[in-house]
């Protein structure tokens, strides 16, 4: 029996380090590739820089990452503000407006991207960093709203209204009560905008125009046009940003399950 | 005007809410009401008439979307399969302090660019990728492995693995591990604690994962035009090109109030299919 249970627990064990490799040879192969010295379908000719090199002095690719940071803060700073304040506002609602932000995750991008595209072209919005900056406001809204939502039911609600006895107004309890009891949602939903918005392809490939390149735009056309190694070099730089992010999102949420 | 001064004097939270509830509906609800008048009206709002439905429903598009049902019921019924062990084993028999590490593996990917994910799979798929260098090194001649269906359905699978796991884990994660040791002890093999005992309390997560992972393949656009080339379509290939390249938009909007319409549909007979399997392993 008891030789049963560790077998199965080995193969069990052995089963999910298999799908481990797997999800992370693709990767692996990618950061390496960047290091190497010659081009894709060359063996390893040995370690060397100089497609990071090429890749900081590229234009392109600074202006695509210079807008992808543009896009990304402003609209995660839109969204997670408007998911504060409704969460704010909602408190004293009979009929609760919050599950209506859950609908986005139901319709697939490609139908939501549509539509923005339709309706901007008819109102005639010119594409741009603007028409960009309202989808990906509306992507973070979805992701921030159930996050900030979450913390805020955690607030005890006499905390408030001690607040407002004791004098304050309410635009005083909201900045010195509620806000920092919110400060770790609020970071985590925002650093999670910000990734969302920074990995988005369909909306900005549906309403950036011709004029305006995300980065995620500018590895799809290389994609296209076949493999250079400066795109390497760009994907290793991007992921360990994306560490580095998660690393974050996750120390906060130890904080935030801890008191 | 009254009506503003109405609520602004009752109920100073409607203006808290406003910016929030405005932007869902100028960027969700109008876009979609847009599409669907698209699809109907030749004028906007005016003429409505079928005319565009009846053209797509002649051209054999209409398969495409059978095609992309497909294509999310497989990826979303392999993921629930290899992530329900994962997740299992990350929530219940990893040792604590490896649970963050595993984990924090989990998510990366999740949060890595998808064009990165993609781009990463032409070194091991391109011909002179690493897979077929290996294969040619044993012995095996396969040509190409870019550009057809296995390809596109391996990287589908690769891309959507973690957004199925991590649902999982945090509903696994729950479980009080005693509930298992309990009907252990009481003489239930592993089949049966697993059926009546895990997989009951795990519906939540399952299901979760199986929609996000389905409903997020479904419109796949970057993968299906990457990876299996221009010879098949699926509904985001071919709606983008109605959108891009046809600019047949009265037509694009009739597909994709089609597709969409379906693709409800078949949520609702996932959702019955997933309650019935689970219900009657149960009993097993």
């Amino acid at each position: 029996m008891f030789h049963s249970i560790n077998f199965s627990k080995t193969m069990l064990a052995v089963f999910v380090a298999s799908v481990y490799i797997f999800l992370y040879t693709p990767i692996m192969v990618l950061v390496l590739y960047s290091f190497n010295q010659g081009g894709f379908p060359d063996a390893w000719q040995g370690f060397s820089l100089h497609w990071y090199q090429d890749l900081f002095q590229s234009e392109e690719i600074w202006r695509a990452f210079l807008n992808s940071v543009i896009v990304a803060c402003v609209s995660s700073f839109l969204s997670v503000s408007m998911s504060i304040l409704l969460v704010h506002g909602v408190r004293h609602y009979k009929r609760n407006v919050v599950p209506l932000f859950y609908v986005n995750a139901l319709i697939p991008d490609i139908v939501l991207a549509v539509g923005m595209l339709s309706l901007f072209s008819y109102l005639t919005v010119p594409l741009g960093l603007t028409t960009l900056i309202a989808g990906h406001t509306l992507l973070g809204l979805g992701f921030s709203m159930p996050i900030i939502k979450g913390r805020y039911d955690e607030l005890d609600k006499s905390l408030i209204e001690a607040s407002l006895d004791l004098g304050a107004s309410m635009r005083y309890t909201f900045i010195h009560v509620i806000v920092p009891f919110l400060y770790p949602a609020i970071l985590v939903a925002f650093l999670l905008s910000i990734i969302i918005s920074f990995d988005d392809f369909l909306i900005s490939f549906f309403c950036s125009g011709s004029s305006v390149q995300t980065l995620s735009l500018y590895i799809f056309s290389m994609i296209r046009s076949g493999i250079s190694p400066v795109v390497n070099a760009l994907s290793t730089l991007l992921l360990i940003g994306s560490c580095f992010m998660l690393f974050i999102m996750m120390m906060l949420q130890r904080n935030l399950f801890r008191d | 005007m009254r009506f503003l001064k109405k609520i602004s004097k009752s109920d100073k939270s409607f203006f808290f809410m406003a910016p929030a509830i405005a932007w869902q509906i100028c960027f969700f609800f109008l876009p979609l009401l847009f599409v669907v008048q698209l699809s109907f009206c030749s004028d906007l709002f005016q003429n409505v008439s079928l005319e565009y439905f009846a053209q797509v429903i002649k051209t054999s598009h209409f398969f495409v979307i059978f095609r992309s049902l497909l294509l999310a019921s497989i990826t979303a019924s392999c993921c629930l399969l290899i992530g329900y062990p994962v997740a299992y084993y990350v929530a219940l028999c990893a040792p604590a302090r490896m649970k963050s590490k595993l984990m924090f593996l989990i998510v990366l990917p999740f949060l890595t660019n998808l064009l990165v994910q993609v781009y990463a799979w032409f070194f091991i798929l391109e011909k002179h990728g690493v897979l077929n260098k290996f294969l040619n090194f044993v012995g095996i001649d396969v040509g190409h492995l870019l550009n057809s269906q296995f390809a596109m359905y391996l990287v589908m699978f690769h891309v959507y693995l973690p957004f199925i796991i991590m649902p999982l884990y945090s509903t696994l994660e729950k479980i009080n591990i005693r509930l298992i040791e309990s009907s252990l002890d009481l003489g239930a093999s592993y089949f049966q604690t697993f059926c009546r005992v895990v997989l009951p309390l795990s519906l939540h997560g399952i299901k979760t994962g199986f929609f996000l992972v389905y409903v997020t393949s479904f419109g796949e656009y970057v993968i299906p035009s990457l990876i299996a080339g221009q010879k098949k379509y699926f509904v985001g290939t071919l709606i983008s090109e109605y959108f891009f390249i046809g600019k047949d938009w009265h037509v694009g909007a009739a597909f994709t109030c089609l597709s969409s319409a379906t693709f409800i549909v078949s949520i609702l007979i996932w959702q019955v299919a997933l309650h019935r399997l689970v219900d009657r392993l149960q009993r097993a």
